[in-house]
């Protein structure tokens, strides 16, 4: 008795795809017969014809020849074959093995077919050339990027300068298979997949190590997403996006993803630093990687290894994708805005600077009313949104002069009441 | 890094807390390593310099070192990471204080605020030396 997968096997004809954009590029180009490469998923019966090597292969290879020659294409002699024919709408593919030709040929769509299905709610043209930087390709930072993919975005900007490890699958986007690729390399890869026809650039360095590159890859965005771990990094961003009055979305959770926060900057509004700067913005955040939180002095320096693993308590993925949900619609609405798109009337419901999202009443929410009956009440799973006033004195996005800007200063009196007046007859002894 | 407007500011908030221009300069101002030095002196008038290192403030804490290694009631020398002493590890021969967490951290902190966090550092360390106790008896863990 045969089992059922060999029944299966038997039954199922193989689906071959063929890349629409490179067909035509083909077809167009007047060169004779073209060496292609094959790509077969073994034992699923799915077999990708391209023109030209993809950039990390998949699937066991093979050769394929491309020719608009019909004797050719159909010789018994050549294993695969792909006869590329000229029709008044452009080219199409047929597929012979060993001179039988298959049916179930596909194609992976042209570059003006490939987000159609988003047509009528996106404005495409528009998505198309946009510039979106993301600085951060953690799990915040690659679905944002992937979800910017899909919706059409043109041009990326990747910025991280770590390594995808064995901590992060959990919540991150990059598979098993990618465990030490550079961020930068397998996120670019990642929105290429989506978007083959996708700018993408790659900066894996250290932001705060490189402000001057920083402030270039903010000038030459149209909006900066900040999925960075830390604050120093932020308030980088934040410089450079006053200078350069482009939009920025900041996203981050708080311990064991219980809850998170999402805040947006556009030129002209209240900054990050007006935000964290006015003492009502808990400094507290989800702590995913040791090493990095060490870096960031997240965690102190004296605090024991098997201290700081207590500290380290990372979410789950499902509560982050709240968070980075809002963030991909805050982005698509500031980049769409005015384009009288199908998302226009998002921007008379996302009006808010700063927005919170609760996933669990624990600790700093455990006094939040329960879903069920909480009415008006702050509860779980709702969004939260205020308005955060600017401040003008702010030393950060200040258009003021310096002597106003120490209105906005901490300027610790209380602790010079504690000093007192100790200064009399001290001098300054410099040794360096 | 610190710019022309930030030192400015500074130099106004050190004056509206009366910290006399005499004890302090700004260092190397206009090369990737500024820094300002600047005497403190403690209640029982021993007197210190502390070297607050701006190439990155005000978006990240600065270093603050006592510009020489402090030495422990033992004499010990205090190089290493402590959270007991409040220390962090010393650079260059010079014992580096913990003044500020990253949770506490934002743009507006001043250097005077830091100074005087740092005055009272002193202060613990004086009390460390007189009676054996840890920094830790008198000040607080930042977050």
């Amino acid at each position: 008795m045969e089992n059922i997968n060999m029944i299966l096997e038997q039954e199922t004809l193989p689906l071959y795809f063929v890349d629409k954009q490179e067909l035509d590029d083909y077809g167009r180009g007047g060169v004779g017969s073209l060496a292609g490469v094959s790509y077969e998923w073994e034992g699923e019966q799915v077999v990708h014809l391209r023109t030209r090597p993809a950039r990390h292969a998949y699937g066991q290879v093979g050769q394929v020849l491309f020719t608009r020659d019909p004797a050719q294409a159909m010789s018994a002699s050549v294993p695969l074959a792909v006869l590329v024919t000229e029709h008044d709408n452009g080219f199409s593919a047929t597929v012979y093995r060993h001179g039988e030709r298959q049916d179930n040929v596909n194609y992976i769509p042209a570059r003006d077919e490939l987000y159609s299905r988003n047509k009528g709610i996106l404005e495409l043209n528009i998505l198309e050339s946009k510039t979106v930087a993301i600085v951060g390709l953690g799990s915040f930072g690659s679905q944002i990027a992937i979800e910017l993919a899909k919706a059409g975005v043109g041009h990326f900007k990747l910025l991280d300068f770590d390594r995808v490890e064995l901590h992060n699958l959990a919540r991150h986007t990059c598979t098993a298979s990618e465990l030490g690729r550079l961020k930068t390399d397998a996120i670019a890869d990642a929105v290429l997949g989506k978007n083959p026809y996708a700018q993408v650039e790659k900066f894996p360095v250290d932001i705060n190590k490189n402000l001057s590159l920083l402030d270039a890859v903010v000038r030459e965005s149209d909006l900066v997403i900040v999925a960075t771990d830390n604050n120093t990094s932020r308030f980088n961003i934040n410089d450079a996006l006053v200078r350069h009055g482009r939009v920025g979305i900041y996203g981050r959770a708080i311990t064991r993803a219980e809850g998170g926060d999402v805040f947006r900057y556009r030129p002209g509004g209240p900054c990050y630093t007006c935000l964290v700067g006015n003492g009502t913005f808990s400094g507290e955040e989800e702590i995913t990687n040791e090493a990095s939180a060490r870096r960031n002095g997240q965690i102190p320096a004296y605090m024991s290894a098997a201290d700081a693993q207590t500290v380290v308590q990372v979410g789950l993925s499902a509560d982050i994708q709240p968070l980075c949900n809002l963030m991909v619609k805050l982005a698509l609405v500031e980049l769409s805005r005015g384009a009288h798109s199908g998302i226009t009337s998002l921007e008379q419901e996302l009006v808010y600077d700063y927005y919170m999202w609760a996933n669990r009443r624990e600790r700093k929410y455990a006094n939040w009313h329960a879903l069920p009956g909480a009415g008006p009440m702050p509860t779980i799973l709702r969004w939260y949104g205020a308005r955060i006033e600017r401040n003008t004195h702010c030393v950060a996005c200040r258009s003021t002069q310096s002597t106003e800007i120490v209105a906005d200063m901490d300027q610790g009196e209380e602790y010079a009441r504690q000093l007192g007046d100790n200064y009399d007859g001290l001098e300054l002894e410099v040794e360096d | 890094m610190i710019d022309n407007d930030r030192m400015n500011a500074e130099v106004a908030v050190f004056n509206f807390n009366r910290v006399p221009q005499n004890i302090y300069r700004f260092m190397d101002m206009g090369t990737s390593k500024p820094w300002l030095a600047i005497a403190a002196r403690t209640n029982v008038g021993n007197t210190y310099t502390l070297r607050i290192e701006l190439d990155k403030f005000p978006n990240e804490i600065p270093k603050v070192f006592v510009t020489r290694m402090l030495t422990t009631r033992s004499g010990a020398p205090m190089s290493g990471v402590s959270a007991s002493m409040h220390t962090l590890s010393s650079e260059n021969g010079r014992t580096r204080i913990c003044h500020y967490g990253s949770q506490a951290w934002n743009p507006r902190v001043t250097l005077f605020k830091i100074y005087a966090k740092c005055r009272l550092w002193l202060e613990a360390y004086e009390g460390h030396r007189a009676t054996g106790r840890d920094l830790d008896y008198w000040l607080k863990h930042q977050a």
